[in-house]
């Protein structure tokens, strides 16, 4: 689909780790497991959408936490302004922009706090562990604003009534309301956010946050302005993650305040880690997996995702700090030998 | 009026004290945050309703904690952290695995109801024509008197010394043949045992659940980033800041914009003060 055509016409220009191949590989995995559900009922394709929704924030976090390395417990905040903004501005809205105008509204919104808390944050030098616990903290106000504010937020219960994503231009407009193409609205949104950040991260933007995360100090004192990439690849990823957030509201119909809880932020870093962070694609297809595997958990026992969860991150620092994703596709690399293949995954 | 905001400010601080200070010291040493350091106030707590519920006894309860949250630090220090002393992000990840596990795990022993405690002091006592709960003055009272004696540890002791040394230059503290290692095991247990005990002292004043650590953490995490990671003053000046302007704030506006002020309060001071207000 989308993703096949720009990554055919990237191909020439790629020497970086990955050869055509895998390239190819890649984006043809893709396309299947974004195709694959349009077979499927539609209460399996809401399903599989919504996967897809938290796919888009994994990769938000993946964009900041793989090459920028900076681990944030913030996305369920600027998820949560999204997904707020559509529900509370949306219905406002008359004719089929509602949902547009509080998907503008959300990333605004996400994008301003980002930008203020970032500015003082990352100018003033704050690196690392005390940059993720301030991302925490925002999850914990957004989460309380989210329940305590119920004027505004309909408190516990949320609110219903966001409108489905739709455009409208003077006579002429279209929506989205049905699952097939609720299915392909988010599909393409994740599959152009996929594909533009890809080819970012191949040009120097790329080579700019690798050198950051390899030692700051050498960059900057290359004159390249560190603080300003930083604060940049974090706003950004705020703004995607407000997105995810919006649709979310817009194709669902509803909000309510455990979407904007540290769970969420907890499993957009489990499916970052669990896909291998930095390879973008990888935290796309982990997202689908692991909520394929966390629904059949779930209708098994409830209380026992979480503790599953918690395992999942001793295991994972322990046993396959890369990511489980990479350690598969890295076993499969050594036991079956391709003379075509450019490098290592 | 002022008093009695006054007394809240003191028993807020006092709490924010008890739970920073471990963790400003862990993090000092060692570049490191555990996230479960929330859980070990849930732990402190559940402890000090069980074995109050059981023997009858607070104060039991209280001993029963500190020596739980020691070990609880210690097995996590022995089991977990002392593998990943060079991966701050892996010490992060895995403790906050930890952090769910704990909370889950008492999710399904205890259930979400919040557990019984009682005061173990009823009454109050009228300071200048003002009734205040006799309890709270004896918390602000062991507060103080915990924090004495941690700062008596480590400006008076030989562990001390060496604690500070490795806050202030590890490579030169090895050199000097100290086991930088083995202080920072201690530290952690000793920064479990404070959590814990903030956590028992804190219970008859609060809902005693699974989830309550969460609530902790961040304030706790503020006071150090306000006041500076590795010493004991940062700690008290951040605490006294962060608890004072909460406090305060409460008073005036709803409880949810006073944390948001508070973490902007925060924020900006990071922005002008990188290392905090009073850093080791």
């Amino acid at each position: 689909m989308t993703l096949q055509a720009s990554s055919s016409s990237v191909k020439a220009t790629t020497q970086n780790k990955g050869g055509l191949a895998s390239i190819s590989l890649s984006a043809g995995l893709m396309a299947a497991v974004l195709a694959y559900p349009l077979l499927l009922s539609s209460y399996q394709m809401d399903v599989a959408r919504d996967a897809l929704i938290f796919a888009l924030l994994a990769l938000s976090l993946d964009f900041l936490w793989g090459k920028a390395g900076v681990l944030s417990f913030g996305q369920a905040a600027f998820f949560g302004m999204g997904a707020y903004a559509v529900a509370i501005v949306g219905p406002m809205v008359p004719n089929d922009n509602g949902a547009l105008a509080g998907m503008v509204t959300g990333i605004g919104l996400a994008v301003l706090v980002s930008g203020i808390v970032g500015y003082f944050l990352i100018y003033g030098g704050v690196r690392g562990a005390y940059l993720t616990i301030v991302t925490l903290a925002l999850t914990l106000i957004a989460r309380n604003v989210a329940t305590s504010w119920a004027s505004v937020t309909g408190g516990e219960a949320g609110l219903i009534g966001a409108p489905p994503p739709g455009l409208s231009i003077g006579g002429w407009s279209v929506t989205a309301s049905d699952s097939v193409s609720l299915y392909l609205v988010v599909a393409i949104v994740l599959s152009v956010t996929l594909t533009a950040l890809w080819a970012a991260s191949r040009g120097r933007l790329g080579r700019v946050l690798t050198a950051i995360q390899d030692d700051e100090a050498k960059a900057r004192a290359l004159g390249y302005d560190t603080s300003g990439y930083l604060l940049a690849v974090f706003v950004l990823s705020s703004g995607l993650a407000a997105i995810a957030g919006g649709l979310y509201a817009s194709a669902a119909g509803y909000v309510a305040p455990d979407l904007v809880g540290l769970l969420l932020s907890t499993q957009a870093i489990v499916h970052v880690a669990f896909g291998g962070r930095g390879t973008l694609i990888g935290p796309v297809l982990a997202t689908v997996l692991v909520i394929h595997v966390q629904q059949e958990v779930s209708s098994f026992s409830y209380a026992l995702w979480p503790l599953l969860l918690g395992a999942f991150f001793i295991a994972m620092v322990f046993l396959f700090p890369k990511g489980l994703l990479p350690l598969i596709s890295d076993l499969v690399h050594r036991l079956v030998p391709r003379r075509d293949r450019g490098g290592t995954a | 009026m002022y008093l009695e905001a006054a007394l809240n400010i003191a028993t807020m601080v006092s709490i924010l004290l008890l739970v920073a200070l471990g963790l400003a010291i862990v993090f000092g040493l060692m570049n490191i945050l555990n996230m479960a350091h929330g859980e070990l106030v849930t732990i402190g707590a559940f402890t000090a309703s069980l074995v109050q519920v059981h023997s009858g006894s607070f104060w039991l309860g209280v001993v029963a904690a500190i020596i739980v949250g020691a070990l609880v630090g210690w097995v996590l220090e022995r089991g977990l952290i002392r593998y990943l002393y060079d991966r701050p992000m892996g010490v992060i990840l895995a403790t906050w695995g930890v952090s769910l596990i704990i909370q889950q795990g008492l999710l399904l022993l205890f259930g979400p109801s919040p557990q019984i405690v009682y005061t173990p002091i009823e009454g109050s006592i009228t300071l200048f024509g003002n009734p205040y709960p006799r309890y709270r003055l004896v918390l602000i009272a062991a507060a103080v008197l915990t924090i004495a004696a941690t700062a008596i540890v480590m400006n008076r002791t030989r562990f001390g010394l060496d604690l500070r040394t490795v806050i202030q230059n590890r490579e030169v503290a090895e050199l000097v043949g100290i086991d930088s290692r083995r202080i920072f095991m201690f530290a952690l247990v000793g920064a479990s045992a404070l959590a814990a005990l903030a956590g028992a002292l804190v219970a008859p004043l609060i809902k005693v659940v699974p989830t309550m650590g969460a609530d902790y953490l961040a304030p706790s995490f503020f006071v150090v980033i306000v006041g500076g990671a590795g010493s004991l003053m940062g700690v008290v000046a951040g605490s006294a800041f962060i608890g004072g302007l909460r406090t305060l704030l409460d008073y005036q506006v709803p409880t949810t914009l006073s944390q948001a002020l508070v973490l902007i309060a925060a924020v900006v001071i990071v922005r002008f003060r990188p290392r905090g207000l009073l850093p080791a």
